[in-house]
Parts: C-alpha cells; sequence; structure tokens
C-alpha cells in the first residue's frame, strides 16, 4: 500500500462546551500517543486561560499510530481555534486537513457554532465526520440529535459513532471511521517541496518552530529553504512530528505534518499561512490563502506601578515570541506614564493578551480603550496613521479623516435578519447584500467601519441572536468619515488616556456615557471635581463629584494602634493603584470601565 | 523611665449591642470568675515596673461585673504599681448597670472618673441599636455618679444612628451639658462586618442616614459644642475646664502603656503588644501578638495619631526620625490650600478637616 495511504489529517471542531477537547485526549490516550498516567485532562488546551474561556488559541498538532485491519496509519489530529479574531488561523488549520470530526452533544444537539463549523469545514472541501458525545448523560438523545445533523446541517449521519469521550466509550470506533471516511492526502513526493506553515511555536533552545503540513515533496535536516512569502532564506536544522511532544525524525513527506526549525530567531519572521520550499528547484506557485495578519485593534497598555515598566516591556517581548500577531511599542501618556501602544488581531486577542500579561507576569496593568488605526490627511499635505485618540491633530489642521471599513459576512437563521440588520444599521454600516443559502442560513453582508465593530458588535449581536449568527470579517479599505476627538477633562485637565475618536452623531451619546461612568467611578476628593467631555473647546457632558465629607476611622479601643496603622498603610497601598490626573486621583479602573459603556 | 496607662479590659457585657465587634460577650458568672483569675495573674507576673499616671477600666461593661471583681483587680494593680496620687482612674459604665451603690463603691475604691456609655438619649433609637437602658436611666445615672462625688464625668454619644435627626442630636448634647458632663466623645456609627447592623442594614431593616447627612450631623454637634464652651481637642473628644481624658492622650502622644485582659493593648519600649481576643487563648497566654515599631511605624504613629487631635505633630521630632515632611509634595499643597496648619515646627490638621483626616494622613505618609 502506498505511504500517503496510511495518513490521515483531521481537526475536531465542535460548539463550545461539547467536548472537542476531553475527544482529543481520549483519542491520544487510547493510541497511547501519550500514556495513561501522563495524561493530564485535556493536554491540547495547554494554557489555563482557554481552559476557562472554553477555546483553544494556540493550534498544538499530535501525530498518533493507529492500527487497523494490521496495518499502522498515522493519524495527525490538528487542533483549531474557534473565535472569528482567529479565523484566519482557523482556515490555515483547516487547509492542513482532509477531514473534521464534527462533535455534537447528545443532548445539547446543533447548536451555532455546531453549524458555523460545519460549514467552515465544508466549504474547505473536508470530509466531515459527525460524532455523537456525552451519551453517558442521562439526557442523552443521541438518535434524535443524529436526525438533527441531517436536517440543519445537511450532512449523513446515520452511521455517526455515539460515543462517551468522558467515560471512553466508542473510542474505537471513532478512530476506525477517521481511516475509513476520511481521504488520505494526494501529495506528490518526487514533486518541488510545497510546506504550509499552519502555526509556529517558541522554543527557548530551538527559536521559532513552524509547523508544517507538507503538501508535495520532502523535507530534512540540512536542506536549504525558501520561506516564499517572507522571501527568506535558511538552513532547516531538525525536522520532526509532535508525539505530542517535539520528536525528531529523518524526513517529512508529502502529506505528513510536523515541524521544522532553522535557527529563525524570531517568530515574527515566520507567518501562518506561508508556504516553504526548496532553494533549489522550488515549486512553482506558493499555497493560496496567505495573508498578512496585521493588528487592527490597538490600545495602551501601562503598568499600574510606574516602576515595573521594564517587567511589562519583558512581558511582552516574551508573549510575542509565541503570538506574532502581537505587535507593541513604546508610548508615554500624560496621565498614565510610560507604557505601550499595542495592537491586536481583535477585542478577543487584546483581552487574552491583557489576562495573560496579568496573570503569567503577575503584573497589574491599566488598559485605554481600544482603537483602529485611521488615516489622518492633515491640511499640509501630510499623512498621518493614528491609532492612539490622543495623537489626533487639532481640528484646524484637518483636512480629512478615513476610517478602516470592513466587509462583514453574517450567517444567520432567517428569524435574526431583522435584528442583526438594526444592529449593523446602528453601527452605521452599509448594506450589501442579503441571500438565503437554504432554508436555515441567510447571509448577510455589510460594510462597516471596524471602529464600531471594536466595541460590543460581537456581543450585541450574540445576544440578540442567542448565539446562533456567526460573523467574519475582512478589512477592505479606508472610508473618508466625520469623525472628531472627545476629550475627557477632570478638574479641568485633559485625561489624554481617555480621549477617543467617534463618529460625530454618536459624540454626544459616548461623551455622557463616560462622563456618567466616570462619575461613579471615581472616588470623592478632598475638593469637588468636575468631569467633562469636550470636542475642542466645546462641552458637550459634564457631571459633577463632590467634596469628600467622611473619611476618618472610628475610635481606637484599648489603645489599639496597630489596626488603625495598618489600616492607613492599606488605604495607602490603595493610592498605588490610583493615577493623578493633575490634582485629581483616580483608580486604574476607570480607564477600563469606558470600554464597557455600551454593555449597560 | 516614662510613666504609663494601664488598662484592664473587662470583656463581659448583659447584652450585645447590635454595632458591636469588640471583644465582649455575655458570659455566666462561672467565666467570668475563671477570667479574672486569669486576668490578675497576668497582673501580678507583668516584669514592667513602671509609675503609673492612668488606670482605665474599658470593656464590654466593666459595671455589668460583680463590683468585688473590679475591686480584686484593682488592688492587684495598687500592689503591683506605683500609681500617682492624682492618677486619672475612669471606669466605663453602662447607665442600667451602673447603680447608685456600685458608683458608690467605685468612688470609694479609687476612681476618680466615670464614662457613661449614653449614645443616645432618644429610646426609639437606643432601642433599635440594642441598648439595655433609656434615656430617663442615663440622666440618672449620670446624676448618681455626681451625686456620690464624682466630678469628672463623660458621655459618650454615637453619630449617624438610624432614625437620628440633627435636631436629635442636638437635642441630646444639649441635655448632656445640662447634666454638667465634662466631656463628651461623639463617635461617627461604623458598619463593622458581620455584625448584626450590618446584616439588618443588608436586609433593609435599618437605614441609616447618608454620608452627607452624617458629617452635617457631626459638624452640626462639632458647632454646637464649641459654642457651648467644650474644647474639642481631638477628632471625636470634647471637654470643659481642662478635663481631657489624660489616659486616652497618653495614646495620641505615643506615650507607653500597658494593657492586662482580653485583646488588651500594649505599648512599651517600641513594641505594641496585643493579646488573643480568643479567650481559650488568652486563658492559655497564646497568640500573643508583638510587634516592633520601627522608625518608619512610628513616623507613622506620629502623623496618624498627631493629627488627630490638637497636639499636632511635632516636626523636629520627625526629622530626627528621619523624616522630611517638606520633601513632601502634598505637605506643602495642604499647607496652601489652608487644610494643614503650621505653627512653631508642629503642623495641624484645619478642624474643619477632620472628618476627611485619613486621606489627608495617608498623602502625608513616608
Amino acid at each position: 500500500m502506498e505511504r500517503q495511504e496510511k495518513i490521515r489529517n483531521f481537526c475536531i471542531v465542535a460548539h463550545i462546551d461539547h467536548g472537542k477537547s476531553t475527544l482529543a485526549d481520549r483519542l491520544m490516550e487510547t493510541t497511547g500517543a501519550v500514556a495513561k498516567r501522563d495524561m493530564q485532562e485535556q493536554l491540547l488546551d495547554s494554557m489555563d486561560l482557554e481552559r476557562e474561556k472554553g477555546i483553544t488559541i494556540k493550534l498544538t498538532p499530535t501525530t498518533m499510530k493507529y492500527i487497523y485491519n494490521g496495518e499502522e496509519y498515522t493519524l495527525n489530529l490538528i487542533d483549531t481555534p474557534g473565535h472569528v479574531d482567529f479565523t484566519y488561523e482557523v482556515s490555515r488549520s483547516l487547509a492542513a486537513c482532509e477531514g473534521a470530526i464534527l462533535i455534537v452533544d447528545a443532548s445539547q444537539g446543533v447548536e451555532a457554532q455546531t453549524l458555523a463549523n460545519a460549514y467552515l469545514a465544508i466549504d474547505n472541501n473536508l470530509d466531515v465526520l459527525p460524532v455523537i458525545n456525552k451519551i453517558d448523560l442521562p439526557s442523552a438523545r443521541p438518535e434524535e440529535v443524529k436526525m438533527e445533523i441531517e436536517d440543519v446541517v445537511g450532512i449523513p449521519a446515520e452511521h455517526s459513532p455515539c460515543i462517551s469521550a468522558k467515560n471512553g466509550t466508542n473510542i474505537e470506533q471513532v478512530l476506525e471511521m477517521i481511516v475509513k471516511e476520511f481521504h488520505p492526502p494526494k501529495g506528490d513526493e518526487m514533486a518541488p517541496l510545497k510546506c504550509l506553515i499552519f502555526d509556529s511555536v517558541y522554543d527557548n533552545f530551538k527559536g521559532a518552530v513552524c509547523v508544517i503540513r507538507v503538501f508535495d515533496g520532502k523535507i530534512k535536516a540540512g536542506d536549504k529553504v525558501l520561506i516564499m512569502q517572507a522571501k527568506k532564506v535558511y538552513d532547516v536544522t531538525e525536522v520532526g512530528i509532535f508525539n505530542p511532544k517535539m520528536q525528531v525524525c529523518d524526513e517529512l513527506k508529502a502529506g505528513d505534518v510536523g515541524y521544522i526549525t532553522a535557527s529563525i530567531k524570531t517568530i515574527s519572521d515566520i507567518r501562518v499561512g506561508d508556504t516553504i520550499t526548496h532553494v533549489e528547484n522550488p515549486t512553482p506557485a506558493p499555497m493560496p490563502g496567505y495573508k498578512e495578519v496585521q493588528p487592527v485593534v490597538f490600545c495602551g497598555i501601562f503598568p499600574v506601578d510606574g516602576a515595573k515598566y521594564n517587567e511589562l516591556k519583558d512581558a511582552l517581548a516574551k508573549l510575542q515570541l509565541n503570538d506574532a500577531s502581537l505587535q507593541y511599542s513604546p508610548e508615554v501618556s500624560q496621565a498614565l506614564g510610560f507604557g505601550f501602544r499595542c495592537g491586536f488581531l481583535g477585542l478577543l486577542h487584546l483581552e487574552i493578551i491583557t489576562e495573560r500579561i496579568e496573570r503569567e507576569f503577575n503584573l497589574d496593568i491599566i488598559t485605554t480603550a481600544p482603537s483602529v488605526s485611521y488615516m489622518v490627511y492633515k491640511t499640509n499635505g501630510d499623512i498621518l496613521e493614528v491609532s492612539n485618540p490622543a495623537c489626533l491633530p487639532n481640528p484646524v489642521e484637518i483636512e480629512k479623516i478615513e476610517e478602516p471599513m470592513v466587509k462583514a459576512e453574517i450567517f444567520t437563521p432567517p428569524e435574526y435578519v431583522g435584528a442583526i440588520m438594526d444592529i449593523c444599521q446602528d453601527k452605521r454600516g452599509i448594506y450589501k447584500n442579503l441571500q438565503y443559502l437554504d432554508k436555515s442560513r441567510v447571509k448577510i453582508e455589510y460594510i462597516l467601519p471596524l471602529g464600531e465593530i471594536i466595541y460590543d458588535f460581537f456581543d450585541k449581536m450574540k445576544s440578540a441572536t442567542k448565539g446562533y449568527a456567526s460573523f467574519d470579517y475582512e478589512i477592505t479599505d479606508f472610508n473618508q468619515s466625520d469623525l472628531v476627538k472627545v476629550d475627557i477633562l477632570l478638574n479641568g485637565e485633559k485625561c489624554d488616556a481617555l480621549s477617543l475618536i467617534v463618529h460625530k452623531d454618536k459624540a454626544y451619546t459616548r461623551g455622557r456615557a463616560i462622563v456618567e461612568k466616570l462619575k461613579k467611578i471615581i472616588p470623592r476628593q478632598l475638593f469637588e471635581v468636575p468631569i467633562q467631555a469636550a470636542i475642542g473647546n466645546k462641552v458637550i457632558a459634564r457631571e459633577t463629584v463632590s467634596a469628600m465629607r467622611k473619611d476618618v476611622l472610628a475610635k481606637c479601643y484599648g489603645g489599639d494602634i496597630t489596626r488603625k496603622r495598618k489600616l492607613l498603610e492599606k488605604q495607602k497601598e490603595g493610592k498605588k493603584r490610583m493615577r493623578q490626573i493633575g490634582s485629581v486621583e483616580i483608580p486604574s479602573e476607570a480607564f477600563l470601565s469606558i470600554l464597557k459603556i455600551d454593555n449597560e | 523611665m516614662n510613666k504609663i496607662g494601664i488598662y484592664v479590659h473587662i470583656p463581659f457585657c448583659e447584652s450585645k449591642c447590635i454595632y458591636c465587634d469588640f471583644a465582649s460577650s455575655v458570659c455566666s458568672k462561672k467565666v467570668q470568675e475563671k477570667y479574672f483569675e486569669s486576668l490578675i495573674e497576668e497582673i501580678k507576673k507583668c516584669r514592667y515596673r513602671r509609675k503609673v499616671k492612668s488606670i482605665y477600666f474599658g470593656g464590654g461593661t466593666p459595671s455589668s461585673v460583680d463590683v468585688n471583681f473590679i475591686k480584686k483587680i484593682y488592688d492587684t494593680i495598687c500592689e503591683k504599681f506605683e500609681i500617682d496620687v492624682d492618677a486619672e482612674v475612669t471606669i466605663e459604665c453602662n447607665p442600667n448597670s451602673a447603680t447608685l451603690d456600685k458608683l458608690n463603691e467605685y468612688k470609694k475604691m479609687g476612681f476618680n472618673r466615670i464614662s457613661f456609655g449614653v449614645q443616645s438619649l432618644h429610646d426609639d433609637i437606643l432601642k433599635i441599636i440594642g441598648r439595655r437602658h433609656n434615656s430617663k436611666q442615663a440622666l440618672q445615672a449620670i446624676e448618681n455618679a455626681r451625686r456620690v462625688g464624682f466630678k469628672n464625668i463623660s458621655a459618650d454619644l454615637l453619630i449617624g444612628l438610624p432614625n437620628q435627626s440633627i435636631e436629635d442630636l442636638i437635642q441630646d448634647a444639649a441635655q448632656l451639658i445640662n447634666s454638667k458632663v465634662v466631656h463628651i466623645s461623639a463617635y461617627i456609627l461604623q458598619v463593622e462586618r458581620n455584625t448584626p447592623l450590618e446584616l439588618k442594614i443588608k436586609n433593609g431593616e435599618i437605614t441609616l442616614p447618608t454620608e452627607d447627612k452624617t458629617v452635617e450631623m457631626y459638624l452640626s454637634l462639632v458647632g454646637f459644642l464649641v459654642n457651648k464652651g467644650y474644647n474639642r481637642y481631638e477628632i471625636s473628644n470634647f471637654c470643659r475646664d481642662g478635663c481631657y481624658s489624660r489616659h486616652n492622650l497618653n495614646y495620641w502622644k505615643l506615650g507607653e502603656y500597658l494593657g492586662f485582659g482580653l485583646a488588651a493593648h500594649s505599648y512599651i519600649n517600641y513594641r505594641r503588644i496585643a493579646n488573643s481576643c480568643n479567650m481559650h487563648d488568652f486563658l492559655n497566654r497564646k497568640n500573643i501578638f508583638i510587634e516592633k515599631i520601627d522608625s518608619k511605624k512610628n513616623i507613622e504613629e506620629m502623623i496618624m495619631l498627631g493629627l488627630r487631635c490638637n497636639l499636632g505633630v511635632d516636626i523636629i521630632r520627625l526629622s530626627k526620625a528621619g523624616y522630611f515632611i517638606n520633601n513632601n509634595a502634598y505637605y506643602k499643597e495642604f499647607l496652601k490650600q489652608g487644610i494643614l496648619l503650621e505653627r512653631e515646627n508642629r503642623f495641624y490638621l484645619n478642624p474643619n478637616y477632620y472628618g476627611v483626616s485619613n486621606k489627608i494622613i495617608c498623602d502625608l505618609l513616608p
């Protein structure tokens, strides 16, 4: 039998909490890829944060050996993240597979993400194998769920394995089906080398590691390779497979999944979706679908304790080693001191990075409101790219401002079309198209300003459609727009870290909302503090925090001075979390809270 | 050697008030006996030999226990320590348990100052907060104390009680002045954790006046008392005719003192020592907390305590301890704004800002 006939490259997709990671664990355990005693629950989701959010961010492939009918098969499991911020990464992971296991919870049935993920796999021409999980639950109704899959998703499910990943029931059946149902890879070992990079990880000893799927040809240590889009040449120092830890092997051939190292110092030199080929005898065309991932959401990150600037810098550098899409550069704010302006793929990405800084590096940080990058055309002919609202020039110097627009495709069951269009309209969307794909699925297309999406678009859409709509967007171009900068003044002093750029029509509402929110957050000071929102010199909203009246400790009973002193020390410690804007002290939460305004 | 104050803690009450989170409880006479035996033992074994300038029996409710217990303790202290002839000797009393007989006994023993837990002279309010006495009893108790010969009588008032109005508070103060108390302590009610008060507020059974209202009450009271010739010598303490609480002033001046009994605190030789607030631990001399006061803590205490009373903070003493207050940016700002006043190498908190002293103290700490 030909070598590739015995390889299966596949991924597992599912709605959140339908048991993707548990099944992956069980497959590894059953095939012996991981000894039971080394088994940590849900090995694939290695970061705590991922586990908590129930999403996988890092893609960790695993090579498993499975004997079927006396033949040994190599099964490569490629994990995929599941959030719109990482759509591109998911699409590249799917491109590395021939098959996808679609897990459906036996009691919950088909859910929003089941649909979205199934269609994603189908659109990538993958063989889809539905697997009914959690049959151990008393509320399990596997037969009904099978019907649901056939009706709603539209793929046959009659012979789907019914399993309990938790208890290890019928896992063998899944492995058999992987072999039987999924196509083997059909590469040409003799053709010029063509590998897809679908992930990269940073290893302290090996440097940047490319996670690859070989489509054609062979690759081994010592080869001189070209990374085609990056146009960089490297000498391969090591090739190997994931077992699930990195394990060196002699050669990777067409159909294989594994990794290469090549003394690549920074992970930013290798981009997901890029193609690796030999310098001599290169493949004529790179893999399709490559995109340069650009950060689209920006915010300032500052240490709460100014003395921790260098620690924050180290933390960002370390995170970037493993995450090429994170960008940062130094920034100075009058209000917040020294920090960094950081770029992210989206809001979730932003949230993950900030949480990792706080948890893994134990740093308290202040995050400013997220912003997109605006093109500012000045009257003197200069063109500026502004991602920090505080840096927007004076209105009289601005000829026009353009903002990034996205083409958004929203897939939804028909009953939510009205709700979605209302949201898009409210977000200054331009209607493009509406198409009934089938009875249960409508595709709506809108052109929307990215700046509107990064606020709460996703949350709003999710709640309006009970999570049934899925949403994808790509940045198209820049559009001229009536944008203004709203400044926030505390006791008459502008707080640069609170400035934001908004559409003129929304300036008043948002300014009012921020001012009201700040009034709740800023503690009373020794004097009255006016909080104002202003466009240029024009105040559009005002609130006042009245002066503090009472802050005094009670009697010290029986001479208990210690307690009193400790209370004061604690109060003073709390002051470290405060930022001084002129004479006003504001808690660091204030900078975060204005992000959430629209949700209230 | 400096003279010291002595504090004795009587952790027993007839019932617990709803706002109270101090080391006190309702106990049988048997438990009381055991406690006092242990307390006397503690005093006898004390290794410090200092002259004593003030003694303070606090609680709990010292007047709630058998007068013989008090006498035994008092005698033990007198045997153990050399007491100044003009020492201030105070006992805290509740109006309902301080009978004429008891007051007479206290007087005979050598007590010369009584501090009454009056709290309010409005019966409806007293009932809500779980006090056992009424206003009539309170005024009668003060009268009785005077009859048996006490001149130095203090009364405690609480500010910001449920249903309390400014008028109520001022009325209370006026009645106390009428009854010729020379000293009034007026504390803003604090809602402490895990007290019935906290629970009742949470359940909506009790509503306290708003913060602004409470502050208004406090300021009105201050104005009233000062107008009537009472000197505010500390944030919450007022007196006439120089009748300061010398024992408490000693705390604020960072003077030394020894505390005996459950949860009692001592400050001696730059050490703060706290007995456990758990009865079992106290009886077994366990969990005694000792804290060495280094120069940083000393500085903090100087500022914290000095600003609470009209003694102010000695700038020279501060700088000798290693803290140059003039280098503190807030200090200059506060002087400029009139929040702090500086004269003769001392700085004082402008009494108008007593209510927000914590915030100011915090900014001034090193």
